[in-house]
């Protein structure tokens, strides 16, 4: 079995935090500039979420840090209060009289909203599903975020990261350097890499986040890519799947970062993007680039594990009986693929065809219970005690299981359930698809 | 329809069942409508291929709601059969009280068969309890302490006048009021919730559909039953 | 008639047997809600006091409430009563006519001034239509003002001399208005009904004859004794308003049945008298119990609140009319709303971008 490869998040997190450039925004400005950004993401299906609150406090039951903290202040919809203060007064119908009943906003509720939109939201949208309104609550949070951002209190990491993101397309230094560095000792090992191809048919994505520490995701997924002998490449200049700017809030990084790769993939010609292991990546392209990008794409995006599981289907990828012990898993759902992206099934049709015994958690599918680490939380080093109490709950009902192997489709769930081992002395063997994959090649 | 509404000595009962009731209904009406219209704000058209169909998503939405999975709802069982007792009680005794089946019959034109008072007595006792219930929970709850505004005592206080002034005048227990004072007072407070319907939580009853079938909608798109 | 003799004289002198007397006076007892050791002080009161002087006058009414009273006299104890009093001006029932009737009320105001007892049946015209309703050419305003100035108390009899009636109705042409609209320096016994019962008439009579004063009275003006209590709570057919069974029409598998008329428009509930207990014609039956539902008119303005027929719960909510305007109104509002939240939007969306 594979042995950690990805890089801790946190210590990543605080190395980019310490190069951050402060906007040095007067308090007025950022109030302004939340406004602002509030106000550009209330649309009409925000405005009616916005409206339609009854101040249950359900949604709170959903939420994994809010169940796992017992702490009022991490009910989901609670932390969307900013947002709704200046619906109430800005843009509701109700607005004049909103005026005499609602407080405006202040720097300090920005402040204090930071560790709610960000330390304590996985942005998972558990809450979005239970709400007996139908509120979408986890999109509130991403608008409430971007307000934040706009501010220049989005969280130092993230910023940072986002900032360096959007201004070189490199993360923490990562760039289009280290991928040729990195395919260079893929390539030394014997697996071929191509590399900037012109034109292909299939673009993968990688992310540096993957190859920082070493090569071994972007190995397996070129041997899965060679063995199925697609037309295939890796682009320097639009292959990180990752999107600070979606994490941090800051929309303008957002699109930025997103129309590299969809230059990329135009510039290629191809027709499928493969977004790597990495959660929000996929959502982010697959469900909102197009829409901020002003067109409709020419290709499909897929998430590796769809893509492999498309494969499977259509019987071009073919995979012996899983090997090394990995004979009872459980699938652990990412949720940015499974609840915030539709893809559920091709994994578990990539498990089955293994030939493992697969034992669902309670929690699976749509409704499965973040890992804690998503949303650019797992960056985040204020968060560490709230994520190490909300993976309790992850680690129950995998030990309820009783399988000894996790699989996942997503380096930060990957990440956070191996940090989860190293705090908890778990037994636990975790896998990534791809390397379970690549390893059982037929 | 609407003979003898205004003349000299109206009583109380008059004013309530007549003048009162007329502007709630007005109110009423154009509160919902502009709320509702006020929501028509711009909204961005999607661009990404869907994995499902966004409308039939919502429209499903619009009822599986009602009934989260069982991961999801293990952990909100009070709450939630609590709210499901409450809007039932409401719905059985706003539907099936004779007398009000009649108020709805003068307006729709038709009518249905109603309960015995027994069981109406049964339903509004119950209710009345869950309201009280669920006050003392928003009271002491701390996470619904936060999210409390002054609108959730007012719409409180609005839903649970019409049952005490409907009981009272039911039961004849009236604490010195004559019969027609208490009637004409339960009539009031119906006025007064439909004055304040649109313009307070209560308005949940309406932007409840447009949102589950937003958030069906939204869910849909992107292949997940929501 | 002799205004000195006693009422026991009169009985007596009726044949009116002691045994029948008590009768009457434990009747009248309980129907004023007194205890049963009352009875006796009831009888010896009634034996023991003097007749007093009745005027009684019709003004703009139908003779409605006369026919009622002496419709149901002979020879119930109502009728006793009758001959009890000393019913000194009645143009309707009074053998006199013309000059010599007028002259035996103005002989027994001055008589009996300050102690007699003037009965009012009818509403009274005012203003510029005080004309369109005389007596011998004395608008009945300036009678009811001159009766009541020597009067020592009034008996409104029937709902338009208590509360202006069907002549007070909407749009109320003669300007019509009750005995006590008129007269407020006087007690005044309201005793509405359209007719009022008779038994109630003779009861209040009773009461005054025995004690001399007025009775209870509710916030009406009516006789708490008889009015106390509305006709829904003592009705013979709640049973089946409990149990939710109600005639849907008249002639209906219900009506038959004798089920609760609630859903015809009964205004039992809002109606107080003592219809469902005392009943009328020698207590044979009473308007709900001969199938139709209360039509309240011993309540104040009963004919102004819209149709007999109309379930009391129903209201007058609007018309469908009304609401399209309403909601033509809010769509108005909430897109002029919806269009300055849109520019406040794009501008947000704009500067974002910038």
């Amino acid at each position: 079995m594979s042995a950690t490869t990805i890089p801790d998040y946190g210590t990543l997190g605080e190395r980019a935090a310490a190069g951050l450039k402060p906007k040095g925004l007067s308090d007025e400005q950022k109030i302004a500039k939340a406004k602002e950004a509030f106000l550009a993401g209330m649309t009409a299906d925000m405005a009616t979420y916005l409206e339609s609150c009854i101040h249950c406090g359900m949604c709170a039951e959903a939420c994994h840090f809010y169940i796992s903290t017992g702490d009022a202040k991490y009910t989901p919809i609670y932390k969307t209060e900013p947002l709704k203060k200046v619906y109430r007064r800005e843009l509701s119908s109700m607005r004049l009289f909103n005026r005499i009943t609602t407080r405006d906003i202040t720097v300090q509720d920005l402040e204090d909203w930071k560790e709610l939109a960000y330390d304590s939201c996985t942005q998972c949208g558990r809450c979005s599903l239970l709400c007996p309104m139908g509120i979408h609550i986890q999109s509130m949070i991403q608008v409430v975020r971007n307000g934040l951002a706009a501010a220049g209190l989005a969280p130092a990491e993230l910023q940072a990261v986002s900032d360096e993101q959007k201004d070189k397309g490199s993360i923490l230094g990562a760039g289009s350097d280290k991928l040729r560095e990195v395919v260079e000792r893929v390539r030394a090992k014997g697996v071929d890499v191509p590399l900037d191809k012109e034109k292909a048919d299939v673009l993968v994505l990688s992310s540096a986040l993957d190859f920082l520490n070493d090569e071994s995701v972007l190995e397996a997924t070129a041997k899965v890519m060679n063995k199925l002998g697609v037309n295939w490449t890796i682009r320097s200049d639009g292959f990180e799947s990752a999107n600070f700017g979606a994490l941090s809030g800051d929309r303008v990084a957002q699109k930025r970062i997103s129309k590299r790769i969809i230059d990329a993939a135009l510039a290629s010609g191809a027709k499928k993007v493969i977004v790597a292991e990495c959660g929000h990546a996929y959502p982010v392209l697959r469900w909102e680039a197009a829409t901020n990008y002003g067109k409709e794409l020419p290709f499909e995006i897929l998430s590796v594990a769809e893509y492999f599981g498309q494969e499977l289907k259509a019987g071009r990828l073919k995979l012996k009986k899983a090997g090394n012990g990995a004979s009872h898993v459980t699938f652990h759902d990412p949720c940015k693929l499974g609840r915030m992206g539709g893809s559920f099934s091709e994994a578990r049709d990539i498990l089955n065809a293994l030939g493992v015994k697969l034992t669902e958690m309670e929690s699976h599918g749509r409704t499965n219970l973040c890992c804690g680490g998503g949303g650019g939380v797992s960056m985040l080093k204020s968060a560490l005690p709230l994520r190490q109490k909300a993976f309790e709950l992850k680690r129950q009902e995998v030990e309820r299981t009783g399988a000894p192997t996790v699989v996942t489709a997503c380096n930060t769930c990957f990440q956070t359930l191996e940090a989860g081992k190293a705090w908890l002395n778990w037994d636990k063997d975790i896998v990534n698809l791809v390397q379970l994959v690549s390893d059982n090649l037929a | 329809m609407n003979e003898g509404l205004y003349w000299e000595g109206m009583s109380l009962l008059d004013f309530a069942r007549g003048p009162a009731l007329r502007w709630a209904v007005i109110i009423f009406v154009i509160g919902i409508v502009w709320r509702l219209t006020a929501l028509l704000l711009a909204s961005r058209k999607q661009l990404e291929p869907a994995k499902g169909s966004a409308t039939s998503g919502g429209m499903k939405t619009l009822l599986t709601r009602s009934a989260p999975a069982h991961e999801l709802e293990k952990n909100i069982v009070f709450q939630h059969y609590s709210g499901y007792a409450w809007h039932i009680g409401m719905f059985v005794v706003l539907l099936f009280f004779a007398p009000h089946m009649l108020f709805f019959k003068d307006i729709l034109g038709f009518g249905w068969p109603t309960l015995p008072n027994l069981f109406i007595t049964f339903f509004t006792v119950v209710t009345m309890g869950i309201l009280l219930v669920l006050l003392a929970r928003r009271l002491m709850n701390p996470v619904l302490r936060q999210l409390t505004t002054w609108d959730d005592y007012i719409s409180w206080l609005i839903a649970f006048l019409p049952f005490l002034t409907g009981i009272m005048a039911f039961t004849h227990i009236t604490f010195g009021m004559r019969y027609e004072t208490v009637l004409a007072l339960h009539f009031l407070s119906v006025s007064a919730l439909l004055i304040w319907f649109p313009f307070g939580k209560l308005m949940h009853a309406i932007f409840i559909w447009p949102s589950r079938y937003k958030v069906g909608a939204a869910f849909a798109r992107r292949g997940v039953r929501a | 008639m002799a205004a000195s003799k006693t009422v026991g004289d009169v009985l007596r002198a009726h044949g009116v047997s002691r045994r029948g007397f008590m009768k009457f006076c434990a009747a009248t007892a309980s129907m004023m809600a007194l205890p049963p050791s009352m009875v006796s002080t009831v009888a010896a009161a009634i034996e023991n006091a003097r007749r007093p002087s009745v005027i009684w006058l019709p003004f703009q009414e139908c003779t409605g409430c006369t026919e009622a009273i002496t419709r149901s006299h002979t020879p119930t104890l109502e009728g006793l009563i009758f001959d009890s009093i000393s019913l000194d001006y009645h143009h309707t029932l009074m053998a006199a006519s013309g000059q010599r009737a007028e002259d035996a009320m103005m002989q027994a105001m001055e008589e009996n001034y300050g102690n007699y007892l003037l009965l009012v049946d009818g509403s009274i015209p005012t203003e510029e239509f005080e004309s369109h309703s005389c007596t011998n050419g004395h608008t009945h305003l300036s009678m009811l003002k001159d009766a009541a100035t020597g009067a020592a108390a009034i008996v409104s009899v029937g709902t338009c001399a208590a509360y202006g009636g069907i002549p007070k109705a909407n749009p109320n042409p003669t300007k019509a208005r009750s005995v006590q609209d008129l007269i407020t320096d006087k007690p005044i016994i309201n005793v509405p009904g359209c007719p009022p019962v008779p038994t109630v008439l003779t009861g209040v009579l009773a009461h005054y004859l025995v004690f001399g004063t007025i009775p209870e009275l509710d916030p009406y003006g009516r006789p708490m004794a008889f009015f106390g209590q509305n006709i829904h709570d003592r009705c013979y057919r709640r049973p089946f308003y409990e149990r939710g069974q109600f005639a849907e029409t008249f002639d209906d598998e219900g009506a038959k049945k004798g089920y609760c008329l609630y859903k015809l428009g009964c205004k039992g509930p809002i109606t107080y008298n003592a219809c469902a207990t005392v009943r009328w014609n020698e207590g044979t039956s009473w308007p709900v119990q001969s199938g139709h539902g209360c039509l309240g008119c011993s309540e104040p303005d009963f004919w102004d609140k819209g149709s007999f027929y109309r379930p009391l719960s129903a209201a007058y909510w609007g018309d469908a009319r009304t609401v399209g305007i309403g909601a033509a109104a809010g769509a108005a509002a909430g897109l002029a709303a919806a269009a300055l939240a849109r520019g406040k939007q794009k501008k947000a969306q704009q500067e974002e971008k910038a």
